[in-house]
């Protein structure tokens, strides 16, 4: 619940542009400190000690169409309090720090051309054949 | 490598004709007046669904748990517009959550078609996606797809409140793709 003394302090904290990007995404108007950028344009703000738990790290995303599973792990660690540090101050959350990591964040690729497909990795018990008409 | 691990990438479909390419409907962009109109139309139409997507309470076992923890205070369900409906001819949206037996499967296409225009199914659970744990069981659906059409499955065993709140954001997703008046215009 916003009270219009908080509305209009972080909206003076802020300024007029974010304050309509918030309430555009998030419904909000919240002032942080930007915690970091991951490599996918996301921004990572927190507020510790005015905002309500549970409610104190938050996100602007970069893209329109936003989905939750464009913020990287470390930052999803992050954001959903299983660490206190975030990735720019724990190495181990960084991304690269692991040899089967792939090189760049991949959200999740469903309802787009990439999306998987199941396939069977067993050998067919029948082939389609080209069928050719006898000439009669 | 054998032959049929590869993944098929020449220009022939399985039956031998060439692969055509057609964009999808997400893809395309309008092109005369008329079409911006409608889609604007459509996008005010998708914004009204999918910010007032009512789920239908469909408990079925400990998935269910998980979805009232959705609907409750930590996760806000109504932030999103989610609010549990007890009668299927209020609601949008149906969770199958948790095991489908063959005693519940005609109640559940029952409720199912009792629902309106436009309706979504979300698997919720590997007891719904595909029998889970009890697949082999005498009792046992193998999968609400064999009653219902699914739209999005949600894995897990219970899958936590937060893969359920994606599942219901990726039908936000699929409903902001719904052109309704525009392949109303085409026909």
């Amino acid at each position: 619940m916003s009270t219009v003394t908080r509305t209009l302090r972080n909206l003076r904290r802020v300024g007029l542009k974010d304050y309509f990007n918030q309430m555009m995404y998030i419904g909000d108007t919240k002032a942080g400190t930007l915690i970091g950028t991951d490599r996918f344009g996301n921004k990572y703000y927190e507020n510790m000690t005015e905002e309500l738990p549970l409610r104190t790290r938050w996100v602007d995303y970069k893209e329109h169409e936003y989905m939750p599973c464009q913020v990287e792990p470390g930052w999803h660690a992050w954001i959903s309090y299983m660490v206190d540090a975030p990735p720019t101050a724990d190495k181990l959350l960084q991304p690269g720090q692991r040899t089967w990591e792939i090189p760049e964040h991949r959200p999740n690729l469903t309802m787009s051309r990439a999306a998987f497909k199941t396939y069977s990795t067993t050998r067919p018990k029948y082939s389609a054949w080209a069928p050719v008409a006898a000439p009669r | 490598m054998p032959t049929h691990l590869r993944r098929s990438t020449h220009s022939l479909t399985i039956s031998g004709k060439t692969k055509k390419e057609v964009a999808l409907s997400h893809e395309t962009s309008p092109s005369s007046p008329t079409e911006y109109t409608l889609t604007t139309l459509d996008k005010l139409i998708n914004w009204a669904r999918q910010s007032s997507l009512y789920p239908m309470t469909f408990g079925l076992a400990c998935c269910a748990v998980e979805m009232m923890h959705m609907a409750g205070p930590r996760y806000d369900g109504d932030r999103l517009g989610l609010l549990f409906r007890a009668s299927p001819r209020q609601s949008d949206v149906m969770i199958v959550a948790g095991t489908l037996t063959n005693k519940m499967a005609p109640a559940l296409r029952q409720v199912y078609d009792q629902m309106p225009d436009p309706r979504y199914v979300i698997s919720m659970g590997s007891c719904a996606n595909g029998g889970g744990y009890y697949h082999y069981s005498y009792s046992v659906v193998r999968g609400c797809d064999r009653i219902v059409p699914v739209d999005v499955y949600v894995p897990g065993c219970p899958p936590t409140s937060e893969a359920l709140i994606y599942g219901l954001l990726l039908i936000q997703k699929k409903i902001r793709r719904t052109q309704t008046t525009r392949i109303w215009y085409r026909r």
